[in-house]
């Protein structure tokens, strides 16, 4: 399969700091979004120091399949799913000591979303709100679940929906990375198909833009970094209450025949897109 | 956490939680409890935690703010008293009174928190004990563990019974598929289960799956015992507890 992908990220209309953070790691495949909070300028030390460890710890990975992994491992797991869900263990642990070292960090945290995509498979770590959707046959599906207060009382059948997309503690979270000594970390092993289209976003985009308007844009704009372009401008027109970042990944079928031959050659020589990275 | 109960003839109006940010008491719209009756000034009462203490303020209101039939201007709030505004009471809990630490709420304009902020695991669980009590559509009682499951009543595939455990299960021949159909002209990708915060939704893949003899127009949520039709393979949706 090929994969391409783009991404963006914004301040948005309100806030003067962007304490998002995200990382494209083409030749790995590797997908990494993270939302920062605390006081000051903090926010975005914790999602900038959560997302460089995730890449490191992975690329590192990636050179020594051997090299140790942290946090406990789950049976049962793709040698990549392990080596990232000991990823996002160990940024949990860099940020959680990094606010005791610093005492004017005390409480900074970050959500964390990552996918790995190894072939056919794909590997989501994920703790927090932020999100990561799959657009397959026009339905967009969220493949991560909100770590916030509201999400759960819906799980519980306390609030409905609705409810709690109208609730006032939508920004009250019940996991984040850094703010305890051990994280418990979602992780989720899905299989791609050709057409699949992946999202990747702070809730600064989903608070601003509804699933559908998500969905009508992945599909009216094949382009993943014209399409992430155009999602952070919908939620910049929808009010931009929140700093937003969106990646998107395209998996298309692998060309078959001399024709996808002489692609190759001419992709070869005009180089990858490179990495794109933003706070 | 404590909360308060906006009460007429009996009846809960509204309920709503005090945090660290006051809770404004009023008959125009920006108030957290609106009361709407001409009785009641736009800006009428507060309250708000003062030094652990819950408090209730008067804020100059015309026909003032009484609390157990006592008017005051300022009052200290015990569990189980009345703040009567109007002919609207207010019911006082104020049990778990440690208002949580929101920092950040007081820096917040319109209401909502603005800024995210994580809930360590004692405050999480009150909070959802005081929800759960609030809500009285508490269909998961704490203890029963929901298992939804797929038994397949008919067609070729590479099991019997399957257990849902993830966000997506996907139905089709690919050796990647959950639920893996056999036979030569089944699709990749057949169909596809979602799982959300409010339940099970079957989707379209390569086919569209039939829901109790319905051809599904969208994502539509399974209910427990509900029939799905897709590839000639019959699937029965099943939660046990």
């Amino acid at each position: 399969m090929q994969i391409s992908s783009g991404g963006a990220t914004h301040v948005g209309m309100v806030r003067t700091n962007n304490e998002d953070c995200f990382r494209i790691v083409q030749p790995l495949n590797l997908f990494v979004l993270a939302d920062g909070m605390g006081g000051e300028a903090h926010g975005e030390v914790a999602s900038a120091l959560a997302v460089e460890t995730v890449v490191k710890h992975c690329m590192k990975g990636q050179e020594d399949p051997g090299a140790p992994l942290s946090g406990q491992t789950q049976p049962g797991l793709a040698p990549k799913s392990q080596r990232l869900l000991s990823a996002v263990h160990l940024a949990n642990q860099m940020v959680f000591e990094s606010a005791e070292e610093h005492p004017e960090q005390q409480g900074m945290g970050a959500t964390m979303t990552a996918a790995w995509i190894d072939g056919q498979q794909l590997t989501i770590a994920h703790v927090g709100d932020s999100r990561l959707y799959l657009l397959r046959t026009g339905q967009l599906q969220q493949l991560t679940s909100d770590h916030s207060l509201v999400a759960e009382q819906v799980r519980r059948g306390i609030l409905t929906v609705s409810e709690a997309e109208q609730s006032n503690l939508q920004s009250v979270l019940l996991r984040a990375l850094g703010t305890q000594p051990e994280v418990e970390v979602d992780i989720e092993q899905v299989a791609l198909f050709p057409g699949d289209v992946l999202l990747l976003c702070s809730d600064g985009l989903t608070r601003m833009v509804t699933e559908p308007e998500i969905a009508g844009t992945l599909q009216a704009e094949p382009d993943p970094q014209r399409a992430a372009e155009k999602l952070v401008e919908r939620a910049n027109e929808g009010g931009g209450i929140d700093n937003v970042s969106v990646i998107v990944v395209s998996i298309r079928p692998q060309p078959k025949g001399w024709f996808s031959w002489l692609r190759k050659g001419a992709h070869k020589s005009a180089g990858g897109n490179g990495s794109a990275g933003g706070s | 956490m404590a909360k308060l109960s906006l009460m007429f003839e009996e009846r809960i109006v509204k309920e709503v939680p005090v945090g660290g940010r006051p809770v404004k008491i009023g008959r125009s719209p920006d108030n957290d409890l609106v009361v709407d009756n001409l009785a009641v000034s736009n800006d009428h009462a507060r309250v708000y935690f003062d030094s652990g203490r819950l408090v209730v303020e008067d804020r100059g209101s015309l026909n003032g703010t009484f609390v157990n039939d006592l008017r005051v201007e300022r009052a200290t709030l015990h569990d189980g008293d009345s703040i009567w505004i109007g002919k609207h009471h207010i019911k006082v809990d104020a049990t778990g009174d440690a208002p949580l630490p929101y920092e950040s709420a007081r820096k917040t304009t319109a209401g909502a928190i603005n800024e995210t902020m994580v809930l360590d695991t004692k405050a999480r669980r009150e909070m959802l004990q005081q929800a759960a009590a609030m809500g009285e559509r508490t269909q998961f009682a704490a203890g029963r563990i929901k298992v939804p499951t797929i038994i397949v009543l008919a067609g070729k595939t590479d099991a019997k019974e399957y257990v849902l455990t993830n966000r997506l299960t996907t139905i089709g021949k690919s050796a990647m598929a959950t639920i893996k159909l056999r036979g030569w002209f089944k699709p990749q990708m057949a169909a596809q289960i979602n799982q959300r915060d409010d339940g099970y939704y079957i989707g379209s893949g390569d086919r569209v799956p039939v829901v109790n003899g319905v051809t599904i127009p969208g994502p539509t949520k399974l209910d427990d015992g509900d029939l799905v039709e897709v590839c000639g393979v019959r699937l029965n949706f099943i939660v046990r507890e």
